[in-house]
């Protein structure tokens, strides 16, 4: 069931744990009532993944997810023949005697083809169900591949020459997402709503973290926030996203804090930042600076 | 907002267009129907649902905001979201490293020049060389071989001395009459040869070695497949259709009367906005090597000058900066403009000499040879 207004949707979404900002529930909106894919681009950990996998739980659909990767080709992402099976079949029909009889129909159907996720998607709208399809960092495949991608998104049929043409029977909900460590063609982005996610507000973010870690202090959350906030204005190499924000605020809550300090910042802030140069200049700065 | 939001929907696109921004009719239409699905009304809702079906680059967001308030809210306040977009762009400070060329790396070039005493001139600063050691000079770039920057893609191709089996053709070639499962296919992955893009300052404080580089980019346009040479200095010209004379006299004075802006002041922040903007997409297919010849003296914006940076390393495989003033001991990245692009190159070589040009060549060799 895909919600009909953008309240509803909101509601449902936060039913599901995830608070969207606005400007992203308006676009994940008229993303599924224009039966168009989904491009979220943003910083890592701010949450594209956890859109489609929202939308998944929340439609109740299955979610059929693509890892993208360079040199990822269409026996990867959409099928490819399986062909130990064939092989067996054709030792089988020699066996028999048949094996001079035997024809490319014979070990060229569909049951000896193996559907990778693209596949898979056009064929799980069969029950006119909208299956949810994450197309995951497609900044990591080659332009091949987005080539490719492009002529699919555009019509949801694949032609398979020894088969035939296999076609959606409804546009599958799309989700592609992309850390931006290149440019995707202009061209694909157009034939998508196209969304930045944005670091949360600091009020966001502290009702993130409220919702996802069942137990946190308010106000410990709205510190984390802040802290998160002031961390990302640093200009470091890797500013942290909402996932690092949830990691320590999980953290503090096993650690049992309930205040955050400079000597817990000292002791947790492993959990935020990843890089030694960040860590460094973080600590330089002085860490009283991130909880005034 | 006015009482028919739609009717202004293909003159906003307009407005955007005219900021620069492409904005198809497939969008202006998608933006109509968009309006059946979220409430005019609803300010907020309308901002957001045009912003998703029109741009397409987060840096655009700053113009479309602007216009949005203009066209919507008929009011115009500029750049009051600026600061919050340019720290997407921004990077940590980066530690200047010159590469230096081993010395046996040139020593085959040199002897290819033939003459023994050449190696006089080809250790020597451009800038410091008589007319008569210029033309040896030229006659060396000219001359230095280059090996096409070939790299495996990622991509299997059948290949009958290929290293994995390619099951696909196998299985075809065992069915029917004439099937025979012995016969096994191979496949290999794909060869292709890595485009080199170079964009050449021309401005005054670089004219001693200009030149000699376009002489350099002539050499390279001819030996290798894919090249496309452009000059900077006020403006961007692309110059690879002239450079494509063989005889390197007849293709360099082509250039001279194409480009306009020889010994100008320096934009290069402008240069590469134009590059990014108006050839990237069409000549920076295939993850090219950018070659960037400058001694980064820059009379723009820094700040552009370091996102336009940014924009152009995202869209390629690998960028070299090229400074002939990199050649000296004391040399410091300490100008406005060599600060901006440091964290966006990859490599920073010297340019000054044939010696400097030829050790160019070997690094772009080498990446070619990185996988």
């Amino acid at each position: 069931m895909i919600p009909s207004s953008i309240e509803d949707l909101a509601t449902r979404l936060d039913e599901q744990s995830y608070l969207a900002a606005d400007d992203l529930t308006v676009a994940i909106h008229l993303a599924l009532q224009l039966g168009r894919p989904l491009f979220l681009e943003g910083e890592a950990g701010v949450g594209k993944t956890e859109v489609a996998k929202v939308l998944a739980r929340m439609t109740g659909r299955e979610l059929i997810r693509l890892q993208c990767y360079e040199g990822l080709d269409v026996g990867q992402a959409l099928y490819e023949w399986d062909y130990a099976r064939q092989m067996m079949e054709i030792r089988l029909l020699e066996a028999r005697g048949e094996g001079h009889d035997a024809t490319a129909r014979d070990i060229m159907s569909r049951e000896f083809l193996i559907a990778r996720p693209l596949l898979q998607a056009i064929e799980a709208t069969a029950d006119g169900g909208r299956p949810v399809l994450l197309i995951d960092e497609l900044d990591r495949a080659d332009e091949e591949f987005e080539a490719f991608l492009l002529e699919l998104l555009s019509d949801f049929q694949v032609s398979i020459p020894e088969i035939g043409t296999l076609k959606a029977d409804v546009p599958p909900v799309v989700v592609l997402t992309s850390n931006r460590t290149r440019e995707i063609h202009d061209a694909l982005k157009r034939r998508c709503i196209y969304h930045w996610i944005d670091y949360p507000s600091p009020d966001l973010e502290a009702s993130i973290v409220l919702k996802k870690v069942p137990g946190i202090e308010a106000d410990l959350a709205k510190s984390l926030a802040e802290a998160m906030q002031r961390l990302r204005a640093m200009d470091l190499f890797k500013p942290p996203g909402v996932a690092e924000t949830l990691d320590w605020a999980e953290s503090l809550k096993l650690l049992q804090e309930g205040d955050l300090t400079p000597q817990i910042i000292d002791r947790t802030l492993g959990v935020v930042l990843k890089y030694k140069d960040d860590i460094d200049s973080v600590r330089e700065a002085g860490l009283e600076a991130l909880v005034v | 907002m006015t009482a028919s939001p739609i009717r202004d929907l293909a003159s906003f696109a307009d407005a955007l267009r005219g900021r620069g921004l492409t904005v198809t009719p497939d969008q202006v239409s998608e933006m109509a129907l968009s309006f059946l699905y979220i409430d005019p009304a609803e300010r907020n809702h309308v901002y957001a649902a045009l912003r998703a079906l029109s741009i397409t680059d987060p840096g655009h967001r700053r113009i479309y905001d602007e216009e949005f308030r203009r066209f919507f809210e008929g009011f115009h306040r500029p750049g009051s979201t600026a600061e919050q977009h340019s720290r997407l762009a921004s990077a940590t400070e980066h530690k200047p490293i010159i590469e230096t060329i081993p010395e046996e790396a040139v020593d085959e070039t040199v002897s290819q020049a033939g003459a023994s005493a050449v190696e006089n001139v080809a250790a020597r600063d451009f800038a410091s060389l008589d007319d008569n050691d210029l033309g040896e000079a030229r006659r060396m770039v000219s001359a230095m071989s280059w090996q096409p920057s070939d790299f495996r893609t990622r991509r299997w191709a059948s290949d009958k001395r290929g290293r994995r089996p390619d099951l696909r053709r196998t299985l075809h070639g065992a069915v029917g009459p004439e099937g025979d499962l012995m016969a096994i296919r191979m496949k290999d992955r794909r060869i292709r040869q890595r485009p080199l893009i170079v964009l050449a300052d021309i401005s005054g404080s670089m004219e001693r070695y200009a030149e000699m580089f376009l002489v350099f980019a002539h050499a390279a346009q001819h030996k290798i497949e894919h090249v496309e040479v452009f000059t900077f200095s006020t403006h961007l010209t692309r110059i690879s259709p002239e450079l494509k004379k063989r005889d390197p006299k007849v293709a360099l004075s082509r250039v001279s009367s194409t480009v306009t802006d020889w010994s100008g002041g320096t934009k290069i922040g402008e240069a590469l906005a134009d590059w990014n903007k108006n050839w990237s997409r069409r000549l920076a297919r295939g993850r090219p090597i950018v070659l960037i010849l400058s001694d980064g003296w820059d009379c723009g914006d820094p700040r552009l000058l370091g996102d336009e940076m940014a924009r152009l390393a995202r869209s390629v495989h690998k960028v070299i900066w090229l400074n002939p003033l990199a050649a000296r001991a004391e040399y410091q990245p300490a100008t406005r403009g060599m600060k901006a692009v440091l964290p966006h190159i990859d490599h920073l070589l010297p340019a000054a000499s044939v010696r400097d040009l030829s050790g160019v060549v070997r690094l772009l060799e080498s990446i070619a040879r990185e996988r």
